[in-house]
């Protein structure tokens, strides 16, 4: 089975990317690190970048299981203040 | 977007920021002191001159994380109430980018649960940056692992 999550991108992921919000279609029982994993290989400069995630509006490894729907978002440390 | 949640407000706003009215949202009438940041745009950074800045959040996750330290700094110190607004879009020299109020029935608690709070902010709400200079721009980066 598939499943369609959304990855979300910010400051500077989202200027790599050229888009704030993609649907990523994934087998399920993926890993918050398999989408991760899938986005790096279309967009290879990410990795130039410290990158941390958040699963559904909390951060995450990256270890947990993804269902339909999640919210994936994809950013470098933060910076405000 | 704002949230208010026991004697405590939360905002993010692309509006002008009146540094006065966020603090005496809150003066619980336990309370002999508030203190106040007031975080503003820096025009040099290590000598090089920033024209303008362009602060971005992921809102939802930033309410959810600018609560989360709310309700720890109640935990940790002796204060009464927090008032918390940090501003989005475009900001130019001088404009406050972010406030943090404290009222405490007495001042030290305060000033320790302000510095706390900023120090938090800045390493977990997920809030960016962009310095934009004369020849070019940058996200900032923080050093969170």
């Amino acid at each position: 089975m598939i499943m369609q999550i959304k990855v979300l991108f910010f400051g500077a992921t989202a200027d790599i990317v050229g888009s704030r919000e993609l649907v990523l279609s994934l087998p399920e029982n993926s890993k918050a690190i398999d989408a991760f994993q899938k986005v790096i290989k279309e967009f290879p400069s990410l990795e130039k970048h410290k990158l941390l995630f958040a699963v559904n509006e909390e951060y995450s490894k990256g270890e947990e299981l993804l269902k339909e729907g999640d919210e994936l978002a994809i950013f470098t440390a933060v910076s405000g203040g | 977007m704002e949230k208010t949640f026991g004697k405590n407000y939360i905002a993010l706003t692309t509006s002008p920021i009146d540094l006065g009215k966020i603090a005496r949202r809150i003066t619980p009438e336990n309370c002999g002191a508030i203190v106040t940041l007031d975080g503003f745009v820096r025009r040099f950074t290590n000598g090089r001159e920033t024209l303008y800045l362009v602060y971005e959040a992921y809102e939802s996750m930033a309410i959810k994380e600018i609560e989360r330290l709310v309700r720890q700094a109640h935990e940790k110190f002796f204060i009464e109430a927090v008032s918390i607004v940090h501003r989005l879009g475009k900001l130019e020299i001088g404009e406050t980018s972010v406030v943090i109020s404290v009222a405490a029935p007495h001042r030290k608690a305060a000033f320790e649960a302000c510095e706390w709070l900023i120090k938090e902010l800045k390493r977990t709400v997920p809030i960016w940056k962009k310095e934009v200079y004369e020849d070019g721009e940058v996200w900032i980066e923080g050093d969170r692992q």
